[in-house]
């Protein structure tokens, strides 16, 4: 077995990986290039309009909070993954033990299942397009047609069977779609585009006449719809460097990126974030704006209609896989982090359990809606392990205490670490109920208590133990 | 057959940006396009699933993806 099959079997993951199965550039930016443009984009984009947002505060506050989200992978957790070259697990196994590394993995599991939920909702929109049945509303919580509870039931059972019988088939399908995909919504865009101009007559000549019409018509800002938060520019900015805050602040990509070769690779990311999170978001959210230029009443956010009117069937087919291709590695991860717990049952039946879970949270409307605050809770109960990493990792030696504590002093459940992850989970919570910081913030503030929290609660368990 | 099937792959990507271009510019009907992008989308699907996909990730089955 070549080392680079070796890679792709999940070898390396308990020791560094070696010299010889470093991956080169190209790698990195394919790779999050079809990462990052998924499902989820086709609900991000329109609930940006739904907040009100303004075209300088999207355009701008995108560009700049992507290349903070750059930043952090190249300057953060590059470094770190290139210097160690372990898993994110195993790392955290070192620092926190295997108690805690599990508990870890529930959080993640959890949180995985309720995001799997939101690409089967978005998924079963297409559906809609096709059976006409009754579709949820912006502020809807529950279900609100049997039609809709069948078309989720099936969607997410679809999906679960198929995460339970094998990820690589729906890996490799999903590596196919994506340069298609990356062009399909650059296409839902152009058309928006186009059909704002033909609706509004406007003359564009220019790219000032285009900016025009971007403020004036398509991201008018003002006042948000019923039920959303009003999105400035510092929303924006937030949103986009923290809703992969798993991903680099959280360390996550520790796992992916201990195969680069030099730490500038981290930059690969931006294939990503301006390909996904900017142009992708923002033609999402042109179908949606067109679709309240046409009608102010109908702020309905469902992906598969408004795919549709774009794009016609390649549209909805777009739709189906961006949920589909999201949520099946996302059910079959989640169903990975729960076996940990209960490591006497198949694979196969944890997998079928968690997509059960997913499918049923995908009925209720109000986790896709939500979706913006659902992902900074995402970003913020993840972070504080990211935090404890890079205290780990730079400043432990520096204040005379024991990295990877828990493999030295063989403890299960290293409590430093443990009270760190919690009371800054404690912290960002109190922040945001009793001094009005918003959850789109929260995590920033998050990070340092995570790290301050760490070091010195570190000071006190390791000269007690 | 290799470089055949991924012309063919290249002719299905430029049939989906292509039509989204001549509706921008007013030389295509919106019905058109949709109808050009679900034969480019039918036709990328099987082209590209007989050449690509024979690569290896660099991902392990446990690394958490992004899922936004």
């Amino acid at each position: 077995m070549s080392e680079d099959q070796a890679a792709s079997t999940g070898e390396f993951e308990r020791e560094p990986v070696p010299d010889s199965a470093l991956l080169g550039f190209k790698s990195f930016l394919g790779m999050y290039a079809g990462e990052h443009c998924a499902g989820t984009e086709l609900m991000i984009g329109p609930l940006f309009v739904a907040a009100g947002v303004s075209a300088y505060d999207l355009i701008v506050g995108l560009f700049l909070g992507n290349l903070l989200a750059v930043l952090s992978w190249v300057l953060l957790t590059a470094p770190i993954a290139t210097r160690v070259r372990l898993t994110l697990y195993y790392q955290l196994e070192k620092i926190c033990g295997r108690h805690l590394v599990t508990l870890y993995n529930l959080a993640n599991g959890v949180m995985f299942c309720f995001l799997a939920g939101s690409m089967i909702t978005v998924s079963a929109t297409a559906v809609g397009v096709w059976f006409k049945f009754p579709m949820p509303g912006l502020e809807d919580v529950y279900p609100n047609s049997a039609g809709w509870v069948i078309a989720v039931l099936i969607v997410g059972a679809v999906i679960s069977v198929v995460a339970a019988f094998g990820y690589k088939t729906v890996s490799k399908f999903a590596n196919i779609a994506a340069p298609w995909m990356v062009l399909v919504f650059l296409v839902f865009g152009i058309v928006a585009l186009k059909d704002f101009i033909t609706a509004t007559g406007a003359e564009i000549h220019s790219m000032k006449d285009l900016w025009q019409l971007a403020e004036t018509t398509i991201w008018k800002g003002g006042d948000p719809l019923p039920g959303q938060t009003k999105f400035t520019f510092w929303h924006v900015t937030f949103f986009a460097w923290f809703c992969n805050m798993a991903m680099h602040i959280g360390m996550a990509d520790l796992s992916v990126l201990r195969f680069a070769r030099k730490s500038w690779y981290g930059v690969a990311s931006a294939a990503g974030m301006y390909v996904g999170h900017f142009m992708a978001w923002i033609a999402a959210s042109l179908l949606y704006a067109y679709q309240l230029h046409q009608d102010p009443t109908n702020t309905d956010v469902l992906p598969g209609p408004l795919a549709y009117q774009a794009c016609g069937a390649a549209g909805l087919i777009c739709v189906i896989i961006a949920g589909w291709t999201t949520a099946n590695p996302t059910i079959y991860r989640a169903g990975l982090a729960f076996q940990a717990i209960m490591p006497s049952r198949s694979r196969f039946a944890v997998t079928l359990g968690t997509g059960a879970i997913a499918t049923i949270a995908g009925m209720f409307p109000a986790i896709a809606m939500k979706l913006l605050s659902f992902v900074a809770i995402y970003g913020m109960i993840l972070m504080p392990m990211g935090a404890i990493i890079f205290v780990d990792h730079y400043l432990f030696k520096r204040f005379g205490l024991i990295s990877y504590y828990a493999e030295q002093s063989g403890c299960r459940f290293n409590w430093a670490a443990g009270l760190t992850w919690f009371l800054t989970m404690g912290a960002c919570v109190g922040l945001v109920q009793t001094a009005g910081v918003q959850i789109y913030f929260v995590s920033l503030p998050g990070w340092f208590i995570a790290a301050v929290l760490y070091l010195v609660l570190s000071k006190f368990y390791q000269q007690q133990s | 057959m290799r470089q055949i099937l991924q012309l063919a792959s290249w002719l299905s990507l430029a049939a989906i940006i292509g039509p989204a271009i001549m509706y921008y510019s007013d030389k295509m009907e919106l019905s058109t396009l949709k109808t050009t992008m679900l034969v480019a989308t039918i036709s990328w699907f099987i082209a590209t699933s007989l050449w690509m996909g024979r690569e290896n990730s660099n991902v392990t089955e446990e690394t958490p993806s992004s899922v936004v």
